[in-house]
């Protein structure tokens, strides 16, 4: 590959500046997660995190659909069905989001098109998600006899309750426009007309770019960690975070250039040691 | 009242009123006003006139976190500051502080960094349609965790992760913090603010203090622990 990355079958990874792309490469299926996509995305967020010319990662899909969860064609022929994954999924040992693999840098999902079913992971998991104009979300599970759990899971601590309840009981017969989305704060920006999505990814992620990589990180383990705990906790788990930059040369560097009135120069994270060292599951 | 040189604290009527009044510093929080938040919240909850307790601040800021500079000056203070930010033991909002009375933040300006403690360890928010909020932490190489964990407990977090993300980078309007449910009300002109607060205020003050204090305190609760364990506390608290 140009960007000198590895080689993919089911995903697109590209460097543009300082933003790594993780780009849902199966649009014939609606980029629906066989086995072999399930794996290339546990090394594909490992090989953006240790990249040191990656600082923002944005995450968004191929066609017209962001990622429409398990294939489900997969699982009806391969004689192996949904049994391939139960050992995993039993013992919550996944490893397709950047949270599952502890990303230590800002992970902005761009939503593009249809966002159904297991495609939630991304959209639970993510630091910051946008969505085209175009964009839908609904999750098909009890259509089809299957359980919601995990992504939904991921979304009740991060939204108001009601609105993903309803689309865990209403399945596929109903489907959530981008606007509502960020009308209930799921996502934050409305990207129009569609076309343009990448582009304003790239600008946010570039902006988000600009920021110290260590403190972004020390943040995200900090808030992250305000879903596993009560207030009180939270706040005192978060004072180690905190008390973690003091004496990092950003302290010093940021209100230095901020007088000065130029763009700050941080310390890169040492991506092969700060890679997998962000937020995951405890 | 205790005289303050950082804050102005009043009384009208039923509501007590918390003013940073530091407006040429952006009301940021210098040893002075970090010392004076202390008396004045303990003062205000104490004081059997008051009922209810607004936030806001003088000028064009609401608040803008802690001042550095003034702070850099004062190595004892600095040191303390350090000291209980290392231990989660601040002192600067009514939460941090204990104070059972109501307390409505009515952002009057700008709401950065540090500010943004006082937005989310409020009960009730309003602000001017004047007000904006961001977090700037990360663009000066700070870590954002206090105020960004309190605010992640009460709204959509996506929408504060980008805050603290983004830092500097952009702002949030009062519109959309009134769509997150940030806060519940925004007033225009910015200048009828401060009425339209003691107004509330008053609303709120009709209320039996005691079933506001019980109420308080069981809603506040509920961001400690599951979802059982919280109807059983606040269970075991009406029995009380």
């Amino acid at each position: 590959m140009s960007d000198g990355f590895g080689t993919y079958e089911t995903l697109k990874l590209e460097r543009h500046g300082a933003v790594g792309w993780l780009i849902n490469n199966r649009p014939q299926q609606l980029n629906a997660m066989n086995a072999k996509m399930r794996d290339e995305f546990a090394g594909a967020w490992q090989e953006l995190d240790a990249d040191p010319e990656v600082r923002v990662i944005v995450h968004t899909g191929e066609g017209r659909a962001f990622q429409t969860g398990v294939d489900v064609s997969e699982l009806a022929n391969d004689g192996q069905g949904m049994e391939r994954y139960r050992e995993s999924v039993a013992n919550f040992d996944l490893h397709f989001t950047s949270w599952h693999q502890r990303v230590a840098k800002p992970v902005i999902t761009a939503v593009n098109g249809l966002c159904a079913g297991g495609a939630f992971h991304w959209v639970a998991d993510a630091d910051i998600v946008i969505a085209s104009s175009d964009a839908q979300f609904f999750d098909p599970h009890v259509s089809v006899g299957q359980v919601v759990a995990i992504e939904a899971i991921g979304l009740l601590r991060k939204m108001p309750f009601e609105a993903v309840m309803r689309m865990a009981l209403t399945g596929r017969h109903e489907r959530m426009s981008a606007e509502r989305a960020l009308q209930l704060g799921m996502i934050s920006q409305i990207v129009d007309p569609p076309e343009r999505l990448r582009e304003e990814a790239q600008s946010l992620a570039e902006k988000i770019a600009k920021n110290s990589p260590a403190a972004m990180r020390a943040s995200k383990r900090a808030l992250w960690g305000a879903l596993e705990s009560g207030l009180s906790q939270a706040c005192r788990d978060g004072a180690d975070e905190l008390v973690s930059m003091w004496g990092h040369p950003d302290q010093e560097e940021g209100p230095r250039a901020f007088a000065e009135k130029r763009e700050p120069k941080w310390l890169p994270l040492d991506s092969a040691q700060a890679a997998g060292s962000g937020p995951g599951p405890r | 009242m205790t005289a303050y040189t950082t804050l102005k604290v009043e009384r009208e009527g039923p509501v007590g009123w918390l003013i940073f009044d530091r407006p040429k510093a952006g009301n940021a929080m210098d040893a002075a006003m970090l010392a004076e938040l202390e008396v004045a919240w303990a003062e205000l909850d104490a004081n059997p006139a008051v009922a209810v307790i607004v936030n806001t601040g003088e000028g064009r800021a609401f608040q803008t976190g802690l001042d550095v500079v003034q702070l850099a000056k004062d190595p004892t203070a600095l040191r303390e500051q350090s000291r209980r930010t290392k231990r989660a033991t601040l002192r600067l909002t009514a939460w941090h502080n204990g104070v059972t009375k109501p307390v409505i933040a009515a952002v009057n300006g700008v709401c950065a960094g540090g500010g943004l403690h006082f937005v989310a360890d409020a009960d009730v928010v309003i602000a001017s349609s004047a007000a904006s909020f961001l977090d700037p932490h990360v663009s000066v190489g700070q870590v954002s965790a206090y105020e960004t964990i309190g605010l992640a407990r009460k709204i959509a977090f996506e929408s504060v992760m980008r805050m603290a993300l983004i830092g500097r980078g952009e702002r949030v309007s009062p519109q959309r913090a009134y769509e997150l449910g940030l806060l519940s009300e925004v007033v225009d002109p910015p200048e009828m603010l401060r009425d339209r607060a003691q107004e509330l205020a008053e609303l709120i003050a009709q209320n039996d203090p005691g079933q506001l204090r019980a109420a308080k305190k069981a809603l506040w609760n509920t961001l400690e622990m599951g979802l059982t364990d919280a109807y059983r506390a606040s269970a075991q608290g009406e029995q009380s």
